[in-house]
């Protein structure tokens, strides 16, 4: 478990960031004089827990799918809003910290909060867990796609938030061939690690151990993924591509061999695969590369300083 | 200035093409990219430079260079020891990196 | 010696982020083979080299290298300026070989990356 000195960006972000910044603004509401039966396709067709009552923009109370089944149980659908609906709403405020924000969700076990504004009680807005999640995501300016986000379940980050750890992935495509482009990814990485609160000493071994992967891979390959797990404890960076494969490791990890052509030397790079420095910049490395197949580098690098070790081998 | 001078001065090793020392130093030239040796480099100049290929000292030989310093400790291979020899070309190392041996040599050659 | 004094002693151009030109020089670092660089250059060196392209502005971002003095008149791209500025770095320019810009840093106080 992480001390008070090892606090994460994560964790510094959610006591920045406010509650307005992240909530979802375009929201469904009903007048306290609906009938309760305008709201069965409501609830059905957005498949939306709970739906905020509100009178002359103000808040004035909740109707959850637990007080509309009541209703219908027990036939009262021709009743108003007004007389079903939860009078005591815990609502968040739009200024308020995404911390307090965090501690209600964990403390209540609600879905959803109603966002109001602290002065006028106006409804603002509606924050659930995934729009935290996003929120921190978006900030930390990492390149997440819905997918990735439903892959690695937003509640699971979030979880993962409150607990004190996080577990993020990182993923990059490589463009093979392409000299100018080379180097993004690890200066995405880089960034997205800087901001997290990783050490600078770290970052930069992490940093120039992905730009020697990334350059090999722009060099020598037609292309390849980087994906990068940040857990509290290390951080492991796998570099993958689909050929041509490194036909004797052994001598690709002396320094200075290189197979580079001369378009690459001219550049100022290939003067060594830049294995030895990659190890150099790790604790551990693994390397993996099968010709005619391809190679699969994967290094960690430890947050809390232990001993390094290594290996390098066909399979 | 001699160059059997400025390896005493500046404590180089004397690698290979030992045959060239006494020849005279009129410049230096320090370049890690052969391509840029071969285009800017003068005639009589002493190469500072991280290059252990073999071409480092054809490239010396055609450009009539007074001698070649692989700096940063690194060790020639064979083949350029070999060459180096061959073509009359002194190789001379350093353990210290192109900023200071420049440095060096360059306050060396202002003093004379 | 500041970065103020290295324009003074190179007869530099400043083409990108200027604003970091009191910034002080730790020590220097003269190469073109980027590999090295990444292996061997420690932050806050001045790094001189003949290598003008995109990929040594990244390895300077990579290895925390703040400032990079691009010798005998090389002129980097616009693409490079404003990659330079993104990641903070302080670009010069000067019309000297590399042999000459170290020898007069050198001569004027700056040692290399190992204190000598």
């Amino acid at each position: 478990m992480a001390g008070e000195k090892d606090i994460t960006k994560v964790q510094e972000l959610v006591y920045e960031i406010k509650v307005e910044q992240v909530m979802c603004r375009d929201v469904i509401v009903v007048s306290p004089h609906n009938l309760m039966s305008e709201l069965r396709e409501l609830l059905r067709d957005k498949r939306i827990s709970g739906v905020p009552v509100v009178e002359d923009g103000r808040l004035v109370g909740l109707v959850s799918i637990e007080d509309f089944i009541t209703c219908l149980s027990e036939g009262k659908m021709k009743r108003r809003v007004e007389e079903c609906m939860s009078r005591n709403v815990k609502c968040l405020y739009g200024n308020e910290a995404l911390v307090s924000a965090v501690e209600q969700f964990d403390r209540l076990g609600y879905g959803r909060f109603p966002v109001v504004d602290r002065e006028s009680g106006r409804l603002v807005g509606v924050v659930t867990k995934g729009d935290i999640v996003r929120g921190l995501l978006k900030r930390m300016e990492v390149d997440y796609h819905a997918e990735e986000i439903h892959r690695y379940r937003a509640s699971h980050i979030f979880e993962d938030i409150i607990a004190d750890k996080t577990t993020l992935i990182f993923q990059y495509r490589v463009v093979g061939k392409d000299f100018e482009r080379a180097g993004e990814t690890s200066s995405g990485l880089r960034k997205t690690l800087r901001r997290m609160g990783i050490p600078p000493t770290i970052v930069r071994r992490v940093a120039i151990a992905t730009y020697e992967a990334e350059m090999n891979i722009v060099v020598f390959t037609e292309g390849g993924e980087i994906t990068a797990r940040v857990t509290p404890v290390e951080i492991r960076v796998e570099a993958v591509d689909r050929g041509p494969g490194i036909p004797d490791i052994e001598k690709a990890m002396q320094p200075g061999y290189s197979t580079a052509p001369d378009w690459v030397r001219d550049l100022g790079f290939g003067a060594g695969m830049g294995l030895n420095n990659i190890q150099k910049c790790a604790d551990t490395m693994h390397l993996e590369s099968t010709v005619g197949e391809g190679t699969r580098l994967e290094i960690g690098l430890h947050l809390n300083g232990r001993e390094k070790h290594g290996t390098a081998h066909h399979r | 200035m001699v160059l059997r001078t400025i390896v005493e001065k500046l404590g180089l090793q004397v690698k290979s093409g030992g045959s060239g020392l006494d020849r005279e130093v009129t410049g230096a030239y320090a370049s890690d990219l052969l391509s840029d040796v071969l285009a800017n480099a003068k005639k009589g100049d002493l190469l500072i430079s991280l290059q252990i290929h073999p071409n480092v000292v054809a490239v010396a030989s055609l450009k009539e260079l007074a001698g070649v310093v692989v700096v940063g400790g690194r060790q020639p291979e064979e083949e350029t020891l070999r060459k180096a020899e061959e073509e009359e070309i002194p190789l001379l190392t350093s353990a210290l990196p192109a900023f200071p041996l420049a440095g060096k040599l360059y306050k060396l050659i202002a003093e004379c | 010696m500041t970065l103020q004094d290295v324009v003074r002693i190179l007869d530099c151009q400043v083409v990108a982020s200027e604003a970091n030109l009191n910034s002080t020089v730790a020590s220097g670092c003269g190469c073109d083979l980027m590999s090295d660089v990444l292996t061997f250059a420690k932050p806050g060196s001045l790094l001189l080299t003949g290598l003008c392209n995109i990929q040594a502005i990244r390895t300077a971002e990579m290895s925390d290298i703040k400032m990079l003095c691009f010798v005998r008149a090389k002129q980097p791209t616009q693409k490079m300026i404003s990659l330079a500025r993104k990641t903070g770095i302080t670009v010069l320019t000067t019309s000297l070989p590399l042999f000459e810009a170290c020898g007069r840093l050198y001569a004027n106080g700056l040692t290399g990356i190992y204190g000598r």
